[in-house]
């Protein structure tokens, strides 16, 4: 009977982690939207504004490794402020010239840096090793499924991304390290800085519908108008209410 | 009463998953809690499911009389609460097939000064010797079986021993049940040569200044006999040192000597001061380059017995390796082998246990990064016990955060 009401908690336990898992799953964007544009042609306009915080965000912390002789090495704390804020319908046109670019995510003191980063499609990231210790980039999303191997310090590999969508980094060898690259089909899209300020120049005149996404927060969207003066547009998103 | 811890340990970690998940599909990481001025909790889960055929004959991949490694399910917490800079308290708490919730581990790590690679824990400790114990999680682990060195049971008891060598071999191939005339005279269970499935409890010390580290414990138990409680009043040194020479090359020594006898065995008077060791000496290497990753260790264990002149030793060994052959799919095996020295009794000059040879071959699948299937094909030969040789399939689903 013991045994019998145990298996049904484990079923009821990790089943229930499972549902849990599934919602927020679905929430969450497989692919960045592409769809057609509703703009008119007038004078390009830059979409600025802030994204903040209605709650701290938590900290991304290392497993408990109870295995271990002594405290991990000092590693910089991951900085998960930054988010995406991005068009979720491009002007027409916007999909022609997207040239071949090149970014870069290093690898620091067991981190990789910037954690989140935004491209286009077509463009080359390189992954520097700037650690004295191996590393492993690695990544199963749907849109580039790749596999690094381990390198040394000084030691880069590059990986080129041909499919918009949400691709997430992680290393083999340190389970603590991961980084989000956003995809995109067209160029309307800005980071966000340390103050949490974006801009997105060159914007042409149009309804459209503005998005922000965050690595642990829901994202939102707004509906906006950029007016044919070329007059910018401000746009503020607190996320975590 | 253990159904009920079970549930809420299961309910508690359901419960813990969607906390760390927030707006993605999968947790990001393990839950953060943080706590004012206590400072900052995190707790961590590993949940993983082995299925494989029933080995109630030759009882390779038992742990003890009850558990098999290969048909186990296991749930772990894992937490770290760190109310000041240089203090953190570790814990981990363990259920084997549904059973009472048990501390693996608990103990407190300090870092005393800033600038000095200095760290001392204390408590219910992970082993410095070798390696593989200290890969505490399934993940860690490229297989589903475990090398023989860290969980084949030797017939070897710590709260029973042979009045005659021909005791001894009476026992051979026997580890899983074993039972002798003194001491504790019920059957039970033998002893592996370092056990992975126990921490000891005691003090450790490690100074890690560059590419070296040196660690050092001071046990109430041994490799064989991780204990929470002293049962002899001996202690156990032991000690390991590393260096990491070029990137992805590992390589250690490490050496333990201890009393392993509990005291219901030992002679009542006269030879009452000897003291009956566990000793062991052990090399550790591991490389890794590219998709490629090959470690192995070597071990060699000698004990002692008041009742047997022989000093009783055990040499083992094994290499793995493994080989990512596409982002979600890995290959692994491992050549394992455990073999003991001769001993006379009952006319005959043979190894005081079985001789075991093992290879297991496997491969992986991520599902997610944190949700891994693997598949095992273990091949085991014995030169003794009642069953010699025999296969076993199994497979495994792993989930961590």
């Amino acid at each position: 009977m013991g045994t019998l009401l145990g298996c049904l908690a484990w079923t009821v336990g990790l089943v229930g982690a499972w549902i849990a898992f599934a919602p927020a799953h679905l929430n969450h964007p497989s692919h960045v939207p592409t769809s057609p544009p509703h703009e008119t042609h007038a004078a390009a306009s830059v979409i600025r504004g802030r994204v903040s915080f209605a709650q701290p965000l938590p900290a991304a912390e290392a497993r408990p490794n109870v295995g271990e002789l002594g405290m991990p090495r000092g590693r910089d704390a991951a900085d998960r402020r930054r988010a995406i804020v991005y068009l979720e319908e491009a002007p027409r046109g916007a999909f022609e010239d997207l040239a071949g670019a090149r970014a870069r995510i290093n690898q620091v003191n067991e981190q990789f840096v910037p954690r989140v980063l935004a491209i286009t499609t077509g463009t080359t990231v390189d992954f520097p090793n700037s650690d004295r210790i191996y590393h492993n980039v690695f990544s199963l999303s749907k849109p580039r499924t790749f596999d690094l191997g381990r390198y040394a310090a000084g030691m880069s590999r590059a990986v080129r991304f041909d499919r918009p969508g949400i691709v997430r980094v992680f290393c083999d060898i340190h389970s603590h390290m991961s980084a989000w690259i956003l995809v995109f089909n067209h160029p309307f899209f800005a980071t966000t800085d340390a103050d949490g300020r974006f801009a997105i120049p060159n914007v042409p005149a149009g309804s459209y519908s503005l998005a922000v996404w965050h690595e642990t927060l829901p994202g939102e969207t707004r509906r906006i108008s950029v007016p044919e003066t070329g007059s910018p547009i401000e746009v503020d998103f607190t996320l975590g209410r | 009463m253990r159904a009920c811890v079970s549930i809420l340990f299961a309910l508690a970690t359901a419960m813990l998953a969607p906390r760390s998940v927030a707006a993605q599909s999968w947790p990001d990481g393990p839950v953060v809690l943080e706590l004012g001025g206590a400072g900052r909790l995190v707790l961590g889960a590993e949940a993983s499911v082995a299925v494989g055929e029933h080995d109630e004959l030759a009882f390779f991949n038992y742990t003890d009389y009850e558990h098999n490694s290969l048909r186990m399910v296991r749930l772990a917490l894992s937490a770290r609460w760190q109310p000041a800079k240089r203090i953190a308290i570790l814990g981990d708490l363990r259920s084997e097939n549904f059973e009472t919730p048990t501390p693996y581990a608990l103990y407190v790590r300090i870092h005393p000064m800033d600038n000095v690679p200095l760290d001392i824990q204390a408590g219910r400790i992970p082993p410095v010797f070798g390696r593989f114990a200290r890969q505490v999680y399934a993940a860690q682990n490229p297989l589903i079986g475990y090398p023989l060195a860290y969980q084949y049971l030797t017939s070897l008891r710590a709260d029973a021993i042979p009045a005659t060598p021909a005791d001894l071999i009476r026992m051979r191939g026997r580890g899983w049940l074993a039972d002798y005339p003194i001491g504790n005279t019920q059957e039970a269970q033998g002893l592996p040569v370092i056990s992975a499935f126990r921490f000891d409890t005691g003090v450790q010390a490690r100074y890690a200044p560059g590419r070296f580290d040196v660690a050092a414990s001071v046990t109430v138990g041994t490799l064989s006999n991780p204990r929470v409680g002293d049962d002899n009043g001996g202690r156990q040194l032991a000690m390991r040192a590393g260096v990491r020479p070029i990137p992805g090359l590992i390589a250690g020594v490490s050496l333990a000597r201890g009393a392993w006898l509990s005291d219901g065995v030992l002679p009542p008077a006269g030879d009452g001061d000897a003291e009956y060791r566990q000793q062991a000496v052990g090399i550790d290497a591991e490389y890794s380059r590219d998709r490629w990753l090959v470690r192995g260790e070597m071990i060699r264990s000698t004990w002692t017995l008041p009742s047997i002149t022989s000093v009783l030793t055990a040499r083992t060994g094994f290499v793995e390796g493994r080989v990512r052959v596409h982002p979600r799919m890995f290959v692994a095996g491992r050549l394992d082998q455990l073999d003991f020295s001769r001993l006379t009794g009952d006319g005959a000059d043979q190894t005081w246990d079985a001789p075991v040879t093992r290879v297991e071959g496997g491969g992986g699948w991520y599902f997610r990064r944190y949700l891994v299937g693997k598949i095992a094909v273990q091949h085991n030969w014995r030169d003794g016990g009642r069953v010699r040789e025999r296969t076993f399939v199994s497979a495994q689903l792993l989930y961590w955060f």
